[in-house]
């Protein structure tokens, strides 16, 4: 297997401990805003979450020394995903992401007859009118089991509100 | 005498019309989450929750309870027929339940399968019933500092028990610590780490986090596995479960030993993955045959299934008592029952 047909462990290690590092700081930085020390009332309000921002800190720190230490010893030989197996993993991840923006502009019930009408042609290899069909049929059936049921409001996006409910 | 009134006074609840039918629903559900490979107890209960939205508690609790045990055996199903573990804790079922299969005997590895998850829950069941109460009365001497260090005691055994590297462990644990505190101090009213987000004023939502780590988490794995199924017929006569109902007795002391390595693991934070694998080992050390142990063994196919089901069941006692989930998917029904009712020692009190 020649390299760059699978993507390496060490990258992705090095990708999770760095989010990791950013929501540390993120952690710390308000705990420093509310104040992390002990009070005269007892523990302030960054009291406990300044110690577990450090923690996080430690963590991927450890994390990315050890993987530099490693980095030429590995090199590249461990897998995280195959080209293919990650392809297909995006084929889902993307559309889900596309339809969780979605909802914010057309509300959770027209972006989900979309998204399902358009797996359904897409991947599945249905007719139009069935995967509308069917798209459409769920959508219906959510919308009455929770906004007439249970009467959950879930986000409607500004097309419902132009189209008065 | 009162424990065994108590829990005839629960049958009772539960075989309610209504209560009877929201198991069926629940079982069904439940085995119908455990053969899809990918989604586990833990996902299942979380996706299927908004069902129990407009339920009573009670019926809630069994309905949720019904999906958690169709999972765990939901898993065995496609672990004995095609060798693809639904569930971590059925992976040590494949290891003599396909074998079986292979060798034309999946309806009786079924059948042990069942036979077997009915005897572990059972037995966890009483144990939980006789050994709640005193459980409780003994936490409701709990003050700060004894939860305090039962909570350490959980979080630092997660670190002792993960196959992962401590190091990872520990972030992860720190990044839900994080997580949990966004939000409004409950002890001086500040707000911390909103950043002027409104809605993230009452912090994030347990369920939404649990269904992105494990739902959606799990979803993307599959996908990225593929779907390829190959599998083997798994028709069951009466004659089959007659006749493998005949030959079960025989391991009583595979069964019994299983039970209590499931209830042990479950009140203490081990979960059923860990009791399946250490029931199988134990079995296979202690049988008078253990090179057949791999090719098809009915024993293989029972001390998993025991005890990763005794485990399962058991798990609910140290979260119905102490407040502290034995299990992923424990965890997630705590999230619920902490909707409806209180958890906690008083609970059972």
């Amino acid at each position: 297997m020649k390299t760059g047909e699978h993507l390496q462990m060490r990258w992705m290690e090095l990708l999770v401990a760095a989010c990791f590092v950013g929501v540390s700081l993120l952690v710390i930085t308000d705990s420093l805003r509310v104040g992390n020390a002990w009070g005269s009332d007892g523990p302030e309000p960054g009291y406990f979450p300044f110690f577990i921002g450090c923690l996080l800190l430690g963590g991927a720190s450890w994390v990315i020394v050890q993987t530099l230490l490693a980095w030429k010893q590995d090199d590249g030989k461990e897998v995280f995903a195959e080209k293919h197996e990650f392809n297909l993993m995006l084929l889902m991840l993307l559309p889900t992401a596309a339809f969780t923006a979605a909802i914010f502009v057309l509300g959770i019930y027209v972006a989900s007859v979309v998204f399902i009408a358009a797996f359904m042609v897409w991947q599945g290899k249905y007719s139009y009118f069935k995967s509308i069909a069917v798209g459409s049929g769920i959508s219906a059936a959510l919308f009455v089991l929770f906004e007439v049921w249970f009467m959950l409001p879930l986000p409607k996006g500004f097309i419902h509100t132009w189209l008065g409910y | 005498m009162d424990e065994i009134n108590n829990l005839f006074q629960g049958f009772a609840v539960a075989l309610t019309l209504p209560n009877i039918g929201f198991m069926f629903i629940g079982i069904f559900l439940g085995v119908l989450i455990g053969v899809l490979p990918g989604l586990g107890g833990a996902n299942g209960v979380a996706i299927l929750l908004p069902l129990t939205f407009g339920m009573s508690p009670t019926s809630a609790i069994i309905m949720l309870s019904c999906i958690y045990w169709g999972a765990l055996f939901g898993g065995a199903i496609t672990s004995i027929l095609f060798n693809i573990p639904g569930e971590p804790w059925s992976v040590a079922t494949t290891f003599d339940g396909y074998p079986m299969a292979q060798k034309g005997k999946a309806a009786k590895a079924l059948t042990a399968a069942f036979t077997s998850s009915f005897v572990g829950a059972f037995v966890a069941v009483l144990m939980v019933t006789f050994l709640a109460p005193v459980v409780a009365k003994f936490a409701l001497n709990f003050g700060p500092p004894e939860f305090f260090a039962v909570q350490l005691l959980t979080f630092a055994s997660f670190i002792g028990m993960s196959k992962e590297p401590p190091v990872k462990t520990l972030m992860a644990m720190m990044l839900g610590f994080a997580l949990a505190a966004v939000g409004l101090d409950s002890v001086t009213g500040t707000l911390r780490m909103t950043y002027g987000q409104e809605s993230l004023l009452k912090g994030f939502d347990f369920l939404i986090a649990v269904i992105g780590l494990f739902g959606i988490g799990e979803i993307l794995l599959t996908m990225e596995e593929g779907l390829a199924f190959k599998g083997h017929k798994g028709r069951i006569s009466l004659k089959d479960v007659l006749d493998t109902w005949k030959e079960l007795p025989k391991h009583w002391a595979t069964s019994l030993r299983a039970c209590l390595i499931g209830c042990w693991m479950g009140v203490t934070p081990g979960g059923a993955t860990p009791a399946s694998f250490m029931s199988y080992g134990t079995a296979k050390r202690i049988s008078k045959h253990p090179e057949e142990f791999g090719k098809g063994a009915i024993e293989g196919v029972i001390a998993p299934e025991t005890a990763a089901h005794a485990a399962g069941t058991s798990a609910l006692l140290p979260m119905l008592t102490l407040g502290i989930p034995g299990s992923p998917t424990a965890a997630v029904l705590l999230g619920v029952v902490d909707m409806g009712t209180a958890t906690g020692p008083l609970v059972v009190h």
